[in-house]
């Protein structure tokens, strides 16, 4: 295993996007935070509680969730697609570097922006919430391998996009809507059916309400359903963009 | 030296559809040589190059470099390659010398900066070692290619096109600095459209034309067997007819009868030989004119089909 081709890679990953920390860090905390402020102070005036949580207090996990997977999911898949698009994938593909180290620099690289995004909205919620850590394992489980799920992801929609519009394909229009109906900013026990059903299907209604009872200590659903979805995501994908990276798909000739 | 080849190819095949790019390609390059791939364009030089280096995946056939078959370990051989594309690319995020410690690092070498300013040196790019790769000219960057081919030391390095848009002053330099690697025991693979540099650096020469590999063969002899001398002499005075000599050697006169020409090709009578029967029939030579053929005279001729002359 070429142990330092790979470190050289996710430490590469690393000080890419800390060489633009305004667009890659600061303009998504900002984003996060703006969520915080506008629809928790607006919407806390009417829902006072959720199932006993404040309700500023009880959007905060579902935001910091928002920040590490937009994040991960970004920067994996820009960092790759650019490498695509600028050609330097070449040094990629012609150096010692197999699918596991390819795989282990660029999710690296991207799971330490998610987290730092993440972080970041966690402390400046802080700032007006106070600090909430009731199971500091299950928070650690899904800040961790949430950046992870999402970083592999990312990886995977950069190998296969071939255009600018196709890597935003999949922010847009599957993440998106999915991390906003997935009950980051309500609970979904209180929709009506059969939204409330639908929802069901949703998997980052697990992944933010695990994350939430980690956090919190209180959750819709068991942490171990949302456990198990994301490790069960976390496998299902890596296998996949280890096979895809082997095989040279879009990405070799 | 090894007589393992450092790279060889058994019927490498690369078809994209109905289209084959390589035709079941052989060939076996020993190592401490300078190998020249010579061909128009969409010849299948590339192809070839990218299918080693892993950016191309082949159809069939098989690639061993420095004995080791790519099919049982594709990674492994990575790390004594290198390779200068032929399309200039830059990550605009770093600078000169991060960008060829990073590479160093891909190939899992430590920091080294003594050979990063061996390299940076060598290619006259020293005084911009600090500077971002986005603000360096076409030729720097070109240069920069070729920095993070060898900073790592490779045993197999393939030149695609190394000097293309590059000054006359750095192709010299290039060129001094391929021999000195050459010198060392790295073996080169090139490809160029200056044929000047396939003549200035080849040991060796492949002529590959639609994607089959038509001819490899020495430099030297290949230059003796395809390539020809021209002598014109041109006379005092105007002859009336060819002379017996002039017949002998299978001359030809020109329309005004002031010159005569005379293609020597491998087989033939040496020029040498016909002068001095020029000079012995007292003909009255007022200049004599060789000139032997190039590179690229002896690629068109290979390219146009004509057959080996020996």
């Amino acid at each position: 295993m070429n142990v330092l081709g790979m470190q050289t890679l996710f430490a590469k990953e690393v000080r890419r996007f800390m060489r633009v920390p305004g667009q890659t860090v600061l303009s998504p905390l900002i984003s996060t935070t703006l969520y915080f402020i506008v629809f928790g102070y607006s919407i806390s005036g009417r829902v006072q509680t959720v199932d006993g949580t404040p309700y500023l207090h009880f959007i905060v996990p579902g935001l910091v969730f928002l920040g590490i997977a937009n994040n991960a999911f970004l920067n994996s898949s820009s960092s790759l697609f650019i490498t695509k698009i600028q050609g330097t994938v070449v040094d990629l593909l012609v150096s010692p570097l197999g699918p596991g180290e390819l795989m282990a620099g660029f999710i690296g690289g991207a799971m330490v922006r998610g987290l730092v995004v993440g972080g970041l909205t966690w402390a400046v919620a802080a700032l007006f919430t106070g600090f909430s850590l009731e199971h500091a394992w299950v928070a650690a489980y899904f800040l961790l391998l949430s950046s992870y799920v999402f970083s592999v992801l990312g990886m995977l929609a950069a190998v296969w996009a071939e255009k600018f519009e196709q890597i935003n394909f999949f922010p847009t229009f599957v993440m998106l809507p999915l991390t906003f109906l997935g009950g980051v900013f309500y609970s979904v026990r209180t929709l009506p059916s059969p939204w409330k059903e639908v929802s069901l299907f949703n998997p980052m209604v697990y992944m933010v309400e695990g994350l939430r009872y980690g956090m919190l200590g209180q959750s819709s659903f068991s942490p171990a359903v949302g456990g198990a979805i994301l490790a069960g995501v976390a496998v299902v994908a890596t296998v996949v963009t280890w096979m895809v990276l082997k095989s040279g798909y879009k990405m070799k000739a | 030296m090894s007589t393992t080849p450092a790279l060889e190819l058994q019927g490498l095949t690369k078809r994209y559809g109905n289209f084959t790019a390589l035709h079941s390609m052989d060939l076996a390059i020993r190592p401490g040589e300078i190998f020249a791939l010579l061909g128009p364009n969409g010849a299948g030089k590339t192809t070839m190059i990218g299918s080693v280096c892993g950016l191309v995946k082949k159809t069939s056939g098989t690639i061993r470099v420095f004995g080791k078959d790519l099919d049982q370990d594709s990674v492994g051989p990575r790390y004594e390659i290198g390779l200068v594309p032929q399309e200039i690319n830059f990550d605009p995020f770093f600078s000169v010398a991060e960008s060829l410690r990073i590479q160093l690092g891909y190939y899992g070498r430590p920091r080294d900066e003594a050979r990063i300013d061996e390299v940076l040196t060598a290619l006259n790019l020293q005084a911009k070692k600090d500077a971002m790769t986005r603000a360096l000219s076409g030729g720097m960057k070109r240069r920069l290619l070729i920095a993070k081919a060898l900073v790592h030391k490779p045993r197999l390095v393939f030149l695609d096109e190394p000097t293309a848009g590059v000054d006359v002053e750095l192709r010299r330099d290039l060129w001094t600095y391929v021999r000195r690697l050459a010198s060392e025991g790295t073996t080169i693979v090139l490809t160029t459209h200056y044929l000047e540099e396939a003549e200035e650096l080849a040991d060796r020469v492949g002529i590959i034309n639609e994607g089959k590999l038509l001819m490899v063969e020495d430099k030297a002899t290949l230059l003796r067997r395809f390539g020809e001398r021209r002598v014109v002499v041109t006379f005092d005075h105007p002859q009336a007819a060819l002379s017996e000599v002039g017949r002998r050697f299978a001359a030809s006169l020109s329309a005004d009868g002031r010159t005569l020409t005379y293609v020597e090709r491998e087989g033939c009578a040496p020029s040498g030989e016909l002068l001095r029967a020029l000079y012995a029939e007292g003909q009255p030579i007022a200049d004599v004119e060789t000139r032997r053929s190039r590179m690229e005279d002896v690629l068109i001729e290979i390219l146009r089909g004509r057959p080996q002359a020996a």
